[in-house]
């Protein structure tokens, strides 16, 4: 066993030995993959998780480092870039995705890729439609 | 400032690109002649051409530094470099058909499945599934 294979062991045993925590997170996580285009939030993953939003909250963050809500954004964003840069319009794209409001969309997609939906869109479907 | 290269040290520069290519399944993106019989040569993910670059840079043959740091991570079986996959067993399982070595098969670590591998270049390499 080399050193590498000894250090993660010793850290499972200190950061991962809860596998009911690590349940609760990675369930959380695979809902909102699966359902991110419908209206989540933490009241709604708490309940079908059985247990309360703090603790869920709490509990997702300490195993993927960001909060449900983060990660779902991420998620929707991720997926608005595919259908964009397939083509797929704005507004489409922004009910298809999850989000309720076109301007919170083009805000958040704004703050996560640098540009707004549209420029993004001009900018990829036009290279993938000229083989770019 | 966006991140659009990171380095992985090779010994023989030839020999990493048909291992990435070949075996891994990256796609050379650059490949530009430098002195001395060097390369600037990057390959990308087949999935994602246009993120960030992968350059195979020859460091261990020109700076003893990088050689010495480069074994040393080797033997302790540390891997410096890590790719995600969507399913690690089905991409172990392919890997180790065409005889890639692994120092850790799949491990379960919290919310991901972990593996390492040996690219033939000098690197311990890890691969990530997000569970």
């Amino acid at each position: 066993m080399n050193y590498f294979i000894k250090e993660l062991e010793r850290i499972k045993g200190i950061c991962f030995s809860n596998q009911i925590q690590i349940d609760l997170a990675v369930n959380t996580k695979r809902y909102i993959d699966t359902h991110f285009d419908q209206a989540i939030n933490l009241n709604l993953l708490a309940h079908l998780q059985f247990t309360s939003k703090y603790h869920l909250l709490r509990v997702f963050k300490k195993y993927y480092g960001i909060t449900p809500r983060q990660y779902l954004i991420n998620k929707r964003i991720e997926k608005a870039k595919k259908m964009l840069k397939s083509g797929k319009s704005v507004s489409d794209t922004c009910y298809a995705v999850g989000f309720e409001s076109i301007n919170s969309f083009s805000n958040l997609f704004k703050a996560k890729t640098g540009m707004p939906p549209s420029v993004y869109r001009r900018a990829t479907f036009d290279k993938s439609k000229r083989g770019i | 400032m966006k991140i659009k290269i990171v380095g992985v040290p090779v010994r023989d520069q030839q020999k990493a690109l048909d291992f990435y290519t070949n075996i891994l399944g990256f796609v050379k993106k650059v490949d530009m002649p430098l002195s001395e019989g060097n390369r600037w040569l990057t390959v990308v993910s087949k999935y994602d051409q246009d993120g960030p670059e992968l350059l195979l840079e020859p460091a261990p043959n020109h700076f003893p530094p990088s050689k010495v740091y480069q074994e040393e991570l080797m033997k302790a079986g540390i891997p410096y470099t890590q790719f995600y996959v969507d399913n690690l067993q089905e991409e172990y399982d392919r890997l180790t058909k065409l005889g890639v070595e692994f120092s850790m098969k799949p491990t379960e670590m919290g919310t991901v499945i972990v593996a390492v591998f040996n690219d033939t270049c000098g690197n311990n390499i890890q691969l990530v599934e997000e569970k």
